[in-house]
C-alpha cells in the first residue's frame, strides 16, 4: 500500500508547507517591528568618536571661576529729583517789574530771574536762582501783582530720580545703596545709579513699593515720565566654578551637564547656585578644570534618550 | 454542455472568432481605464479627521477636541475601530470602516455627525477629514528654491516664507486642478504673517493691554458693503472699503488717545514680516526647502497621476518669478514605468519562448501562431476582468502570471488536433472533408479535454486559500491570486472555444504529423530508461521517497521571510530623536545628516519632512523626520559593481557618526504604508485602558515587568506617552484676589504674548495673510522675560506675571492615544526562541496573577499574534478542505481512489525541485515561493492526470499493464515535455532578470521552474513504475471515467 504511504506523506507535506507559508507570515511581520537598538557602553555614559564630537558640532569647554551679576529686571518712571527744584516765590509781596527768563531757559545759580517792586518799602529787589537748571513754569509776567503762587519753577535736570516698582516677592531683595542699571525702552540708552530710598508705604493698588534710584543725566536724555526698564543688582559673586547656561539639559527634573570622562560623557547632576542670563554658579556636581560640552549638549540629551524614541500613532 | 459547446465553437467558428475580436477589443479598452501601480495597495478603508488647534497642549487637544469626535463618531455603522491621537495643536481620529465600505459613503456619514461636534468645539476649531487618498497616494514630490542670487521684487533675496508664499498662492492652486489629484499638500517654509510685535514696557506707558492692540486692529480692517442707492435712474452701489494694505498703513492705526494725542500702532509695537508658529519644516541637501506633495485620489492611476503632476509642474514653472523653480525630487511614474517595464519585459520574453518551444515541438507554424494566440486573448480578457473586480495591475497582480501555464490547456489541445488530424489523414490517404476536419477536431479536443480542465481546477483550487487570507497579508496576495484564477479560466474557456475554433479553420490542407528532432531524441532516450525504472521500480520509489524526505528536512532549515521587498531604488530614513526637541534643534541636527549622507557619490538628493505637514496625514512631533534619498541612476555610480546592501551599509556608517539620532531605514512607499496601517507591529501587545496617564504608566511599567521576566521575551516596550517639557503657568487664585483679577486676564496674556493672536487678515488679491499679534522672539524665549510680563490692573497699573502665577517646568504627555473612546497605553513585545501560543498564554496568566488594576481600567492582548492565530486557524481548515476537494476532483475523472492517489503523489515529489532550485540560489522561503508551489501543484497534476488517462486507455483496448504503461507513456511525452517545457521557459527571464521589482517575482519563477523539472522526472520515470506497482494484475477498468465532461 506504498500509494496511500504516499497520499498521507503528500498531505503532510502540503499542509507543512501551507502552514510554513503561515508561520513565515507571521515571523516576517513580527520582524517588521523590531526597531533599531543602539548600543552604549557602560551604564549612562555616552560614547563618542573624534569624527562623531566633529560632525554633530558639539563644543567642549573647561569649567572655571567666574562672576555672576545675579539681576532682577524691573520697570521704573523717570522722575524729577524732588530733592532739586525751586519754586520762586517773592519774599515781599510787591509788583512784578521784569521777568527775565521764559519756560525753557536754562539758568545758572545766582542768575537773576525777576525784579520786583516791594509794596511796602516800594524798592526794587531781584530774585536769583539757586540752582543750575531749567525754568519750567512762569506763572508770573511784569506789572502782576505777586501771590502766593511761584513766579518760576526752576528743575535741576543733571540728576533725576528712576521711582521703580518692586513687587512683593521681590522687596526682599531690594535694598538701599544697591547698584542699578537703567536701561531706555528701546535699549539705546544705558547708565548706572544707585538705590537711595525704599518707600516705607506701599500701593494699595497694584501691591508694589517704590524704590527709588538716582542717576546722573548730564544730557538731558532720561525725561521725568518716561518708562524705562530697569536691572537691580543684587549681588556680583565669584563663583569658584561657573558653567555656560546653554550646557545645562533637564534629565528627570533634575539640572544635568555632560562631563568628558575617560569613557566618554557623563550625565552629571548638579546642584546650582545664582544664576544670570549666562552662566550658572555650580554648587555642587562640578570642578573647576574638568571638561564640559556647551554647544549642542541637546545631542547628547537626545542620544541618551534616543533607544524610546519611536513614531507610534 | 462542454460537448455542445465544442460542437458550436466548431460549426459557428466565423462567429467564435469574431466575439473573440470584440472581447479582445473590450480588453484593450479596459486595460486603458486599468489602475497601476508597482505594488497593490494595502490601506484599508479608513477615513482621518484631522483638527489643527494652534496652541493647545496634548490634554486640551484631547479634552476639547479629540473626545467630541470621537463621540460623534460613536455608533456610526460599518466602523471597525477608531483610534486617535492628541498632540500639541493636533488632533487626528483614524476611523477604519469594514472591508469594502464606500469610501465616500463613509465620509458622509462622517461629516454629517462632525456638524453636531463642532457646535461644542471651541470657536476657530475646525475639523476636516483627510485627503481621499492611499498609503500609495504621495505620488509626487517636488521642492520650490530659488537659485543662487534671485531676488525678489523688493531686491531681498529669497527666502523661506517668500518661497511659501509661491508655493501656496502659485503653484499649489494651479496643481490642485490635476485630474486625479485630490490635494497638494505643502510642508516647509514659514507661511507670510503680518506680525505687531508690542513692547510690553511701552504698552504699560500708555496703560495699553494687548486686546486693545488687538481691537483697534481689527476696527481698522475691514471693507463694508452699504447698500445701493437710486439716482436719475441710476443704481449707485455703495461700498466703504477699509482695508489695510501694507505696513505702513497698519503702523497708522490709531490704538488710543492720550491727552489729546492719538497713540498709533507705531508707537508701541514694531509692525513687520513674522514666522508662524509652525509645526514642521522641510529640508533639500542640508538647506531649508518648501516641499510640496501631490496626492492622488483612492483608486486613480498613479502613473498617469503623475505625469500629469509632472506635465503641469513645467507649466507651473512658467509663471513663477524669475530665479525661483519648483523641481520633482521624487515622482512615482520612475517606479512603476520601472516595475511595469520589468513585468513586461518578463511576460513578452516568457511568450516569445514559449511560441518558441511550440514551433520546435509542434513542427507546425500554423498550430504554434495559433496557440501563441492564446496568450494575448486571454491577457486582454484578464484587463477585463480586473477592472471588473477592481484589481489593480502591479508587481504581485501580474508578477505571477505564467504563460507556460495559461497555454498548457491550449497545446495539450493543438497537440491532440494535429495528431489526430494527421493520423486520420494518413488512415484515409487523402486530405479531410470539411465534415471529417470537424469531427476529428472535436474528438481530439474532447480527449484531451479533461487533463486540461483539471489542471486548471486544481490551480484555482490551491488558489482559494490565499483568497481567505486577510489583513494586509490578504490585500497584498488577494489580488495575485485572483489575476492566476481570472488568467486560467479565460484560457480554459478560450481552449474550448477559441481553439477548437481556429483549428477547425485553420488547420486545412496537408498535416504532416512528425516527430522532429528533439522529440526523435528524446523518444529514443526515453525508452530504454523507462523500461530500465520500470523494472527496478522499488528502488526508483525508495529513491524517490528518501529524496522527498531529505529535502523536507532541507526546506525546515532554509531561512525564511514573509514577502520579498520590492526594491524601491530610492531609500527611506526616518530620523528620531527624543520627544521634546524643538523643530530648530531637530532642522539643525537633519542638516548634519543630510550633509554627512550627501558625500556618498551615489546619493542624487536627500530631501526631508519634520514634523508634521499643513495636512497632518502623518502626524509627525518636530522631534521625527521622514527622509528620501534618492539614488543615483546605477550607471552612474562610480563604481558600478556595489550593490545596494553594500551602499546601505555606507548609509549606516555615515548616519553612525551623528550622535543623538536613532534611525529606521526603509523605502518610501514602504514607510509610508507602515504609518497608515500600523496598529501594533510587534508579536505581542498588551493594551492597558483606562483613564489617568499616570496609574497606565504605572499599570503599563508592571507589565512591562512581568513581560520581562518570561522567556523569550525580548524587546519590550512601554509606549512612549510623556516626556514632551511643559511650562505650566498656573495663576494663584489668591493673588487673582488681591488684584481683583479674572483668570483669563492672566491666560489671554499668555497667550497672546506666546502664542500670538489673530486680529485679522491682509488681503493681496486672492492671497491673505494673518496680522498676528505677539511678543518679540527675544522676551518669548527668555523665561525670565515671560516672568515678569505684565498683566495691566482693572483700575490702572500692572503686576508682572509672576507675582500671579506660579511657572513651573516640568514634563507633561507628549502624545495621548486613545482606542474606541478610551485611553490606552501599549506595552508590547517580541518572541524569540519559542511558540508565540505558549509565550501569550504564559503572559496572560501572569500578568491576571500579578498585576493588580484599578477598577475601570482594563487590558486587551493583540498583536501580529493574533493575526497569525486567525491565519493559521483559517489555513488549518481550508488547506485539508482543498487537499479533499482536489482529490475528488481526481477521483471524479478516474472513478478510481487507486488512480486519484497516484496522480496525487506526484505533487511532492514536484514541489523538491522547488525547494532544491531556492536552495542552490540561495533564495530565502517566501510567500511567493509559496505560490510558486502552488502552480506546481497544478502542473504536477497536469501531467500526472495526462499519463495516467493514457494509461487507462490503452488498458481500456485490452493490452497488458506493462504493455499500456510503455504504450501510454510513449505517447504522452511530447505533450508533456511540451507543458513542461513552456511552463518552464516562460518563467525563466522572470527568473533571471535583475531590473527593479525582478526581486519579488524571482523566488517564485526559481520554484517553478526547479520544481517542473522534478515534476517531469517523477511523471516520465516515477509514475509509470508506482502504476505499475498499483495494477498488479491487470484488471477491468469501468469506462465511466470522466463524469466531469457530462
Amino acid at each position: 500500500m506504498k500509494s496511500k504511504n504516499h497520499v498521507n506523506k503528500s498531505i503532510i507535506q502540503l499542509l507543512f508547507s501551507c502552514f510554513a507559508i503561515a508561520l513565515l507570515s507571521g515571523q516576517a511581520l513580527a520582524e517588521t517591528g523590531h526597531g533599531e537598538e543602539a548600543e552604549h557602553g557602560e551604564e549612562g555614559h555616552i560614547e563618542l568618536t573624534q569624527e562623531q564630537i566633529q560632525h554633530s558640532g558639539i563644543t567642549l569647554v573647561t569649567a572655571t571661576s567666574g562672576t555672576i551679576r545675579d539681576v532682577l529686571p524691573v520697570y521704573g518712571v523717570v522722575a524729577t529729583n524732588a530733592e532739586r527744584v525751586q519754586s520762586v516765590t517773592a519774599r515781599f509781596d510787591g509788583v512784578i517789574r521784569e521777568v527775565k527768563k521764559s519756560v525753557g531757559d536754562p539758568v545758572r545759580k545766582g542768575e537773576t530771574l525777576v525784579t520786583v517792586e516791594a509794596n511796602e518799602s516800594l524798592k526794587t529787589y531781584s530774585i536769583v536762582s539757586a540752582l543750575n537748571g531749567v525754568i519750567t513754569q512762569r506763572n508770573a509776567n511784569p506789572g502782576e501783582q505777586t501771590t502766593d503762587t511761584p513766579l518760576l519753577v526752576v528743575q535741576d535736570f543733571s540728576t533725576v530720580w528712576v521711582e521703580l516698582s518692586i513687587f512683593p516677592k521681590d522687596v526682599a531683595q531690594v535694598e538701599l545703596g544697591q547698584q542699578v542699571r537703567v536701561l531706555s525702552l528701546d535699549s539705546t540708552q544705558i547708565t548706572e545709579g544707585k538705590i537711595i530710598y525704599i518707600a516705607p508705604l506701599g500701593q494699595a493698588g497694584n501691591q508694589a513699593i517704590t524704590a527709588r534710584a538716582l542717576i546722573d543725566n548730564p544730557n538731558g536724555i532720561w525725561k521725568p515720565g518716561l518708562f524705562v526698564n530697569a536691572q537691580i543688582t543684587r549681588a556680583e559673586i565669584a563663583a569658584p566654578v561657573v558653567i555656560r547656561n546653554e550646557a545645562l539639559q533637564i534629565v528627570e527634573d533634575n539640572p544635568v551637564v555632560f562631563v568628558r570622562g575617560e569613557e566618554g560623557f557623563e550625565p552629571r547632576t548638579v546642584t546650582l547656585g545664582r544664576t544670570d542670563g549666562e552662566l550658572s554658579e555650580v554648587v555642587v556636581g562640578l570642578s573647576a578644570d574638568e571638561v564640559y560640552v556647551s554647544k549642542n549638549s541637546f545631542i547628547l540629551k537626545s542620544e541618551m534618550g534616543k533607544e524610546d524614541a519611536e513614531h507610534g500613532h | 454542455m462542454i460537448d455542445k459547446l465544442i460542437q458550436f465553437s466548431i460549426a459557428r467558428r466565423w462567429l467564435v472568432m469574431f466575439l473573440v475580436l470584440v472581447i479582445g477589443a473590450l480588453g484593450v479598452w479596459n486595460y486603458q481605464h486599468l489602475p497601476i501601480d508597482a505594488v497593490p495597495d494595502i490601506t484599508n478603508v479608513q477615513v482621518q479627521i484631522n483638527t489643527e488647534a494652534p496652541g493647545y497642549s496634548p490634554l486640551e487637544v484631547e479634552q476639547r477636541i479629540t473626545y467630541l469626535v470621537e463621540l460623534a463618531i460613536t455608533g456610526l455603522p460599518y466602523v471597525e475601530s477608531t483610534r486617535s491621537l492628541s498632540r500639541y495643536a493636533l488632533s487626528q481620529v483614524t476611523v477604519v470602516f469594514e472591508k469594502g465600505t464606500d469610501i465616500y459613503f463613509a465620509r458622509n456619514l462622517i461629516n454629517e455627525r462632525l456638524q453636531q461636534a463642532k457646535s461644542e468645539m471651541p470657536s476657530g476649531i475646525e475639523p476636516v477629514m483627510g485627503p481621499v487618498a492611499t498609503g500609495l497616494g504621495e505620488i509626487f514630490h517636488y521642492a520650490v528654491h530659488a537659485k543662487p542670487g534671485a531676488l525678489q521684487e523688493n531686491g531681498e533675496p529669497y527666502d523661506a516664507t517668500a518661497l511659501r508664499t509661491l508655493q501656496d498662492w502659485v503653484i499649489r492652486p494651479q496643481l490642485r486642478l490635476v485630474p486625479g489629484v485630490t490635494e497638494v499638500n505643502t510642508i516647509g517654509g514659514f507661511e507670510k504673517q503680518f506680525h505687531i510685535t508690542p513692547e510690553p514696557a511701552r504698552l504699560l506707558a500708555y496703560q495699553l493691554s494687548f486686546d486693545n492692540l488687538v481691537a483697534a486692529l481689527e476696527k481698522n480692517n475691514a471693507n463694508i458693503g452699504a447698500g445701493y442707492i437710486e439716482k436719475n435712474g441710476e443704481q449707485y452701489l455703495i461700498r466703504a472699503p477699509g482695508q489695510v494694505a501694507d505696513i505702513p498703513a497698519i503702523e497708522k492705526i490709531i490704538v488710543a488717545r492720550r491727552d489729546g494725542l492719538p497713540i498709533t500702532v507705531a508707537d508701541v509695537a514694531e509692525v513687520g514680516f513674522g514666522k508662524e508658529l509652525r509645526t514642521g519644516a522641510a529640508t533639500l541637501d542640508g538647506e531649508e526647502t518648501v516641499l510640496g506633495t501631490a496626492v492622488m485620489l483612492l483608486g486613480g492611476n498613479s502613473r498617469t497621476v503623475s505625469q500629469a503632476v509632472s506635465a503641469k509642474l513645467v507649466e507651473v514653472n512658467k509663471t513663477l518669478p524669475e530665479g525661483v523653480i519648483a523641481e520633482p525630487v521624487y515622482d512615482r511614474t520612475v517606479l512603476v514605468d520601472k516595475t511595469i517595464a520589468t513585468v513586461q519585459a518578463n511576460l513578452a520574453e516568457g511568450a516569445i519562448l514559449v511560441v518558441v518551444v511550440l514551433l520546435v515541438m509542434l513542427g507546425n507554424v500554423r498550430a504554434a501562431l495559433l496557440t501563441a494566440m492564446v496568450i494575448p486573448l486571454s491577457m486582454l480578457m484578464l484587463m477585463t476582468g480586473m477592472v471588473q473586480t477592481k484589481v489593480s495591475a502591479n508587481l504581485m497582480s501580474l508578477g505571477a502570471l505564467d504563460f507556460g501555464l495559461i497555454v498548457d490547456g491550449a497545446v495539450i489541445i493543438v497537440e491532440n488536433c494535429i495528431l489526430r488530424l494527421a493520423g486520420r489523414q494518413h488512415h484515409l490517404g487523402r486530405t479531410l472533408k470539411l465534415d471529417e476536419r470537424f469531427q476529428t477536431v472535436f474528438a481530439a479536443t474532447r480527449e484531451v479535454f479533461t487533463p486540461s480542465l483539471i489542471s486548471v481546477l486544481v490551480v484555482i483550487l490551491v488558489n482559494l486559500p490565499i483568497l481567505a487570507l486577510t489583513g494586509v497579508e490578504g490585500k497584498m496576495f488577494t489580488p495575485m491570486a485572483m489575476a492566476v484564477i481570472m488568467a486560467l479560466l479565460s484560457a480554459l474557456v478560450l481552449s474550448l472555444t477559441f481553439v477548437p475554433a481556429a483549428v477547425a479553420l485553420f488547420m486545412t490542407g496537408h498535416i504532416e504529423e512528425k516527430d522532429n528532432f528533439i522529440v526523435r531524441h528524446s523518444k529514443r532516450f526515453y525508452a530504454p530508461v523507462l523500461a530500465w525504472a520500470l523494472k527496478f521500480r522499488v528502488l526508483v520509489l525508495s529513491a524517490a521517497l528518501i529524496f522527498v524526505v531529505l529535502v523536507g528536512a532541507l526546506a525546515t532549515r532554509m531561512g525564511t521571510e514573509f514577502i520579498p521587498n520590492l526594491d524601491e531604488g530610492d531609500i527611506a530614513i526616518q530620523a528620531l530623536r527624543i520627544p521634546g526637541t524643538s523643530l530648530t534643534q531637530s532642522l539643525d541636527m537633519q542638516f548634519q545628516l543630510e550633509k554627512a549622507v550627501l558625500e556618498i557619490p551615489e546619493v542624487k538628493t536627500y530631501f526631508s519632512r519634520v514634523g508634521t505637514a499643513e495636512v497632518a496625514s502623518d502626524p509627525m512631533g518636530p522631534n521625527i523626520s521622514d527622509g528620501y534619498v534618492m539614488l543615483k541612476d546605477h550607471s552612474e555610480w562610480p563604481d558600478p559593481d556595489k550593490t545596494k546592501a553594500q551602499l546601505l551599509e555606507e548609509i549606516g556608517e555615515k548616519l553612525s557618526l551623528l550622535p543623538g539620532n536613532a534611525f529606521e531605514i526603509s523605502q518610501p512607499i514602504q514607510l509610508r504604508f507602515n504609518e497608515l496601517i500600523s496598529g501594533v507591529r510587534s508579536d505581542l501587545g498588551i493594551k492597558v485602558f483606562g483613564d489617568d496617564l499616570t496609574q497606565l504608566l504605572k499599570s503599563g511599567g508592571e507589565i512591562a515587568a512581568v513581560l520581562n521576566g518570561i522567556e523569550g521575551a525580548e524587546g519590550v516596550k512601554v509606549e512612549q506617552v510623556s516626556g514632551l517639557p511643559i511650562l505650566s503657568i498656573n495663576a494663584d487664585r489668591s493673588a487673582l484676589y488681591r488684584y481683583g483679577l479674572n483668570v483669563a486676564d492672566v491666560q489671554d496674556v499668555v497667550a497672546a504674548a506666546t502664542g500670538g493672536e489673530e486680529a485679522g487678515l491682509i488681503f493681496e488679491g486672492d492671497q491673505r495673510f494673518s496680522i498676528v499679534v505677539r511678543v518679540a522672539e527675544r522676551v518669548r524665549g527668555d523665561l525670565r522675560a515671560l516672568e515678569r510680563l505684565p498683566i495691566p490692573l482693572p483700575d490702572g497699573g500692572y503686576v508682572p506675571l509672576r507675582e500671579v502665577a506660579s511657572l513651573t517646568l516640568a514634563p507633561g504627555p507628549n502624545q495621548i492615544s486613545r482606542e474606541n473612546g478610551k485611553r490606552r497605553l501599549v506595552v508590547s513585545a517580541n518572541v524569540r526562541g519559542r511558540d508565540l501560543g505558549g509565550f501569550v498564554a504564559e503572559v496572560q496568566g501572569k500578568v491576571a496573577q500579578q498585576v493588580k488594576l484599578p477598577p475601570g481600567y482594563w487590558l486587551e492582548y493583540g498583536g501580529t499574534f493574533e493575526q497569525l492565530q486567525s491565519a493559521t486557524q483559517r489555513l488549518s481548515l481550508l488547506v485539508p478542505v482543498t487537499l479533499v476537494m482536489i482529490f475528488a476532483l481526481l477521483m471524479m475523472t478516474f472513478g478510481s481512489a487507486k488512480d486519484a492517489a497516484l496522480v496525487f503523489s506526484g505533487v511532492p515529489l514536484a514541489l523538491t525541485g522547488g525547494v532544491i532550485a531556492l536552495w542552490l540560489r540561495d533564495i530565502p522561503l517566501s510567500i511567493t515561493a509559496g505560490v510558486g508551489f502552488i502552480t506546481l501543484c497544478g502542473v504536477s497534476v497536469l501531467t500526472g492526470v495526462m499519463m495516467v488517462s493514457a494509461f487507462r486507455d490503452e488498458l481500456n483496448r485490452g493490452e497488458s499493464v506493462e504493455q499500456a504503461i510503455l504504450g501510454g507513456a510513449m505517447l504522452r511525452l511530447r505533450p508533456i515535455l511540451m507543458v513542461a517545457l513552456v511552463a518552464a521557459l516562460g518563467f525563466l527571464p522572470m527568473a533571471l532578470n535583475t531590473s527593479t521589482g525582478a526581486e519579488v517575482q524571482r523566488p517564485l519563477a526559481t520554484v517553478v521552474i526547479g520544481g517542473i523539472i522534478s515534476s517531469t522526472l517523477l511523471t516520465l520515470l516515477v509514475l509509470p513504475g508506482l502504476y505499475r506497482l498499483a495494477w498488479r494484475r491487470p484488471k477491468a477498468i469501468d469506462n465511466n471515467g470522466e463524469p466531469i465532461a457530462e
